[in-house]
């Protein structure tokens, strides 16, 4: 390459044109790798900016000092307890709470009270400034009169965290659907990572190398090809139909998430077995241990960070899957969280899908939200699969 | 490890041994139109923050996805009530009756209007529905009215030369949506039904709509259409009037024979492009499972679906009070369809 | 506990002159294995008699002969353990088939999922020929409930399912995704496994692979609501009309999603060619980009096709992008900026819609599911036919 140092017969100018040519193309081409690397994290940097700037606003939930009044009738009728032009300000997710509270408090009867309260969704995004908030001119000038008086105030939205879907935006949050996910993934972790452990310690360590394992090698690898939406379709046709587990619920999603996870966690720790060398199998066998007390005492323990990381990863990939779901009912209006697994339920990437499609501007806010939280729990998935498998990483 | 193991496997074998017999559930499973969906499950949150019950669960599977689980039996795997943005046919009742659901009430909850908007930038038009079903059939009549021939009109003042002259571009529901079904219903058999050269073509209920490019199917998330209107003014728009009335800011309806879309004149009649919205309650589960007429009650409460209702407010459009009435009337009765009831339609 | 019992007794036998033949654990084990298999096959029986509807045991008396099956297979089980008895050949042969049957799942599986799609796709083609639905070029199936309900001598206009404007979507927008992640991917696999340093390399990888690891439905929800638009814009100001439901949009965030597919899978093969080459290539004094060119890529093309292939049995399986940001209008045409619609919106429209279920509509969709199915396998046969032959030139 360096070759122009030392004078010789192929010093020419023609010779110095083609060299220049040629590094520059070797320059270039370094740089169009360099570009699409470039190109794909600058992506990765706009989608997260995009995401968080529009998820922050969701984290803050407009409050709203009106008078209540603990009248009786608000008992029976909670538009009562406050100004009727001050209906549509007040959140009714909270308003249709009174009458409840109102029983347990019997004796607040006949009090007027000024205090803090949610206020409605369309107000809270007057209130943030956002395109397509929906407030009439009417409310307008009350809440930017309110604003005047000081009676509006921003506070951290918990119930985001500690409410399940709901119709009214203010009221939404993301509980039902991040247990959901909880339970969903739990069953698919406790049917997946076995099957797909044993599957892959049959094919690596115990079985022959005949027509059969080698039908179910290719058959892995067609599994972990197939679009996740038709085991949706599988799920639908077994679980629900044929086995008649309850729609919707977290069983019939973890079943068909497990069978979805299946291929990634065999592929996952077939690979980390076949890194164990088969100089520590043979040395177990040469002091008289059985396939399994080698496998099991030797060999396993040794692939246990590569098979922790293939889970996990599976595991994360199956958190964030939406499509099969669809097709076994658990995109639905879910608003309680569900106590056991045979309940209907929904989950994170669900919900997401369900809110994208909802009409009013709050939710877009929420959904962003949503994604955000969905994104950290999954970000932090794999970033323990990368940080294992650095750690434990062994080079033989 | 191996033994956790064995154990978690027989208690997976067990439960679902079980799941079977788990007959006793306590929170209702609704199903059905995604267009009474809002009002439903609007309904069923109410339910659930304001009474002992727990909130029961809906799910937006389309009418006729619905009506499939609904009439698959008697089974607390099936669900309770399904919602409808059509009337039940009868096939899907007979098909109940051999699956052993026997005892059905049917109760109609409200309208659902069909808007035509556009953006409120534009210049208001209005529509006949003759006019409508020029712009989208995908076969229309020849000038001459002799015979039928593909859609050639491109521009409004084709059709009538009343009209602007602005390029028919109609964003609507995709096939699968009810919101089409009635439109097709309202716009194009309803019109092609005593029209001669349809007839003459051999079709009584001609209701292809055009595929070239000109009726663009749009999802059911009608909230994409309504931007898509604030962006292409020339277009029109067709959905649900709930998506009308939330979007009173950017777009505005189109009059159809002269009357705009709002509760009144759905309510009186006059607006034609309206359809009913229905509910379907399995008798046998009332017993079965706490909350059903609890939820049906609140349902046609009037602080749900009467004029000043919450349900109006996100777009339901209520029905007339003796309408109301009636329909309580048959909730307190439970009401059962039967066969004769498809043939008065 | 049946471990602990078995084992105890084991160990009760082993005095100074008397060895087990096995270790004590194996013991244990062979009375696991007596309590638990039993038990289990007889909740899985009755399990499998309650969904054939053939008998319902209940509840308690399903408990008590599986509490009673376990006694018995322990006692069965401690009464064999003696001093010669091999339970360690017992309990191998117990685990084998345990693992052997875990193995069979997958096999399961695939038969689930080619029954559950052929079965319904079958009922589908005897309404609609199976050639009318691969050439035809119009998707027209409004009139489809009228088949199910038994009314086609109704003069109505027949449902058209020529499914060929679908599969031209579905290729489109996998087109415009390769167009994206296969010089993104591949270039930023040749420059992490070429350029950068071990180090940086350690870095990248895992950040691209983030890309992959973002849900699809968070990448429908940003293509529909950021993106889609934004080429609306970009476009009108070219003077260019573009549909909000443009197959450009997810096409591009398709190929942005499956960036790492590729380049992982490449950056593994390319440095999986033998360093040799490239140590003989840059000796006659070629530069480094004439090596990686002539010498290391068509050494690696084998596995650069094959992770292409996958990528692209990826794009054209992927649901949520395309639900949420592609059209449903059937459209044959070569304008990405129109809307288009794929295989996989489909089946989710037939799946969920207004439509009666048992019409050709809704059943469209398994057979729609089919095709995706048949492409899928095809490509991913290929792909490993592929690897097969690359791994036969270096080993």
């Amino acid at each position: 390459m360096n070759n122009s140092t030392q004078p010789n017969n192929f010093i020419s100018d023609e010779k110095k044109l083609r060299q220049k040519r040629r590094e520059r193309a070797d320059s270039r081409f370094h740089w169009y790798g360099l570009t699409a690397l470039g190109l794909a994290l600058a992506f990765l940097v706009f989608f997260f900016v995009d995401i968080i700037g529009q998820a922050v606003p969701a984290f803050y939930q407009t409050e709203v000092k009106v008078n209540i009044h603990y009248v009786e009738a608000a008992k029976t009728n909670y538009n009562k307890a406050v100004d009727h032009k001050l209906r549509r300000v007040v959140s009714r997710a909270w308003l249709r709470t009174l009458p409840v509270y109102l029983k347990r408090h019997p004796e607040l009867i006949g009090n007027n009270i000024k205090q803090w309260v949610p206020a409605d969704s369309r107000v809270d995004q007057y209130i943030k400034q956002h395109n397509g908030h929906g407030l009439k001119s009417k409310y307008q000038r009350i809440v930017d009169a309110m604003a005047e008086e000081g009676r509006i105030r921003q506070v951290f939205n918990i119930r985001f965290f500690t409410s399940g879907d709901s119709k009214l935006p203010e009221n939404a949050g993301i509980f039902s659907a991040a247990v959901g996910s909880i339970f969903t993934l739990l069953i698919t972790m406790l049917i997946a990572v076995p099957i797909g452990v044993m599957t892959a310690i049959y094919l690596e360590e115990f079985s022959e190398d005949n027509h059969f394992t080698r039908i179910i090698e290719v058959n892995i690898n067609n599994l972990a090809a197939i679009p996740s939406i038709l085991y949706g379709l599988l799920g639908l046709a077994i679980f629900i139909n044929f086995a008649g587990v309850p729609r919707s619920s977290a069983l019939a999603g973890g079943l068909t998430l497990a069978l979805m996870t299946l291929p990634i966690i065999i592929i996952a720790t077939r690979a980390a077995l076949q890194s164990v060398p088969s100089s520590i199998r043979e040395a177990a066998f040469g002091l008289g241990a059985s396939r399994w007390q080698t496998t099991w005492h030797h060999v396993l323990p040794l692939a246990m960070p590569g098979i922790l990381t293939g889970s996990i990863i599976g595991l994360a990939q199956a958190m964030g899957e939406t499509a099969p779901l669809l097709i076994v009912g658990m995109v639905a209006y879910v608003p309680d969280a569900p106590d056991n697994i045979l309940e209907a339920a929904t989950v994170l990437p669900a919900q997401i899908y369900t809110w994208a499609g909802e009409s009013l501007r709050a939710y877009e806010e929420r959904t962003a939200a949503a994604i955000l939280v969905l994104l950290t729990v999954l970000l932090s998935l794999n970033g323990l699969a990368v940080y294992l498998r650095k750690h434990f990483e062994r080079r033989w | 490890m191996k033994k956790q193991y064995a154990i978690l496997m027989a208690a997976t074998f067990l439960g679902l041994a079980f799941i079977g017999q788990a007959e006793a559930r306590d929170q209702i499973r609704i199903v059905g139109s995604s267009t009474v969906y809002p009002f439903s499950s609007y309904t069923a949150e109410t339910l659930g923050s304001t009474t002992k019950f727990k909130t029961p669960v809906v799910e937006s599977t389309g009418s006729g996805g619905g009506m499939k689980l609904f009439c698959a039996g008697n089974g607390m795997n099936t669900p309770d009530i399904t919602n409808a943005s059509r009337r039940m046919k009868s096939t899907e009742y007979k098909k109940c009756q051999e699956n052993g659901v026997k005892d059905i009430t049917e109760i109609v909850v409200g309208y659902d209007g069909i808007a035509i908007a556009q953006s409120k930038t534009t210049a208001a038009i209005n529509l006949t529905r003759k006019e409508l079903l020029l712009a989208v059939a995908a076969k229309v009549p020849s000038k001459d009215e002799s015979v039928l021939v593909n859609n050639p009109y491109y521009y409004w003042n084709e059709i009538n030369a009343r009209l602007p002259h602005r390029k028919i571009a109609i964003y609507g529901p995709p096939t699968s949506s009810g919101t089409r079904d009635a439109f097709e219903d309202m716009i194009l058999k309803h019109n092609t039904k005593h029209w001669k050269v349809y007839n003459d073509a051999g079709f009584k209920h001609f209701h292809a709509i055009r595929q070239d490019g000109v009726y663009i199917p749009s999802g059911e998330n009608d909230n994409l259409i309504v931007r898509k209107l604030t962006k292409d003014t020339a277009a029109l728009g067709i959905f649900g009037y709930s998506y009308l009335a939330e979007n009173t800011d950017k777009i505005s309806a189109a009059t159809i024979e002269g009357v705009a879309p709002a509760p009144e004149t759905v309510q009186d009649g006059s607006y034609k492009l309206s359809r009913s919205l229905y509910f379907y309650i399995k008798q046998s589960h009332i017993k079965k499972v706490p909350g059903i007429l609890e939820y049906a009650n609140l349902f046609m409460n009037e602080r749900m679906i009467g004029d000043e209702g919450e349900c109006a407010d996100i777009g339901l459009i209520p029905l007339p009070k003796e309408m109301r009435d009636h329909y309580r009337s048959h909730l307190k009765s439970l009401v059962r369809i039967k066969l004769e009831d498809f043939a008065k339609k | 506990m049946a471990f602990w019992m078995g084992r105890g007794k084991a160990l009760s036998f082993e005095t100074d002159d008397v060895r087990l033949h096995s270790r004590p654990g194996f013991y244990g084990l062979y009375a696991v294995s007596w309590i638990a298999l039993p038990a289990l096959a007889v909740s899985l029986l009755f399990s499998i008699a309650h969904i054939f509807n053939l008998f319902t045991v209940p509840a308690p008396m399903l408990l008590a002969t599986t509490l009673g099956l376990g006694s018995a297979g322990l006692w069965f089980a401690l009464s064999h353990i003696n001093a010669n008895f091999r339970a360690r050949q017992a309990v191998e042969k117990v685990m084998r088939g345990l693992l052997f049957t875990a193995a069979a799942i997958s096999i399961l599986t695939t038969i689930g999922i080619v029954l559950s799609v052929v079965f319904e796709s079958v009922r589908f083609f005897k309404v609609i020929p199976i050639w009318d639905f691969i050439t035809g070029t119009q998707w027209q199936p409004d009139t489809a409930f009228l088949i199910g309900a038994g009314r086609t001598n109704e003069s109505v206009a027949p449902p058209l399912f020529g499914s060929l404007p679908i599969f031209a979507g579905t290729f489109m927008i996998t087109l415009i995704a390769m167009l994206v992640a296969v010089p993104i991917g591949l270039f930023a696999a040749i420059y992490m496994s070429e350029y950068a340093s071990h180090n940086a390399r350690g870095h990248l990888k895992p950040m691209l692979e983030i890309l992959a690891g973002i849900p699809t439905v968070v990448y429908g929800f940003f293509a529909a609501i950021t993106i889609s638009p934004l080429i609306v814009n970009i476009a009108h100001t070219f003077g260019l009309e573009a549909d909000y439901t443009n197959a450009l949009a997810p096409g591009l965030i398709m190929g942005i999603m499956i960036i790492p597919f590729i380049s992982s899978l490449s950056d593994d093969v390319i440095r999986a060619v033998p360093q040799s080459l490239r140590d003989g290539s840059l000796a006659l004094g070629t530069t480094k980009a004439e090596t990686i060119r002539h010498i290391v890529l068509p050494a690696a093309l084998p596995g650069i096709v094959s992770a292409c292939l996958l990528a692209i049995s990826r794009a054209i399986g992927e649901t949520m992008i395309v639900v949420m940001a592609a059209g449903l209008r059937p459209n044959l045409t070569a304008n990405p900026l129109e809307g288009m619609t794929t295989v996989t919106v489909k089946i989710v429209e037939a799946l969920t819609g207004d439509q009666e279920f048992d019409s050709a509509f809704t059943l469209s969709a398994f057979a729609l599911g089919l095709v995706l199915l048949i492409a899928t396998l095809i490509l991913n046969i290929i792909s490993i036919m592929v690897v097969r032959k690359f791994r036969q030139q270096y080993e």
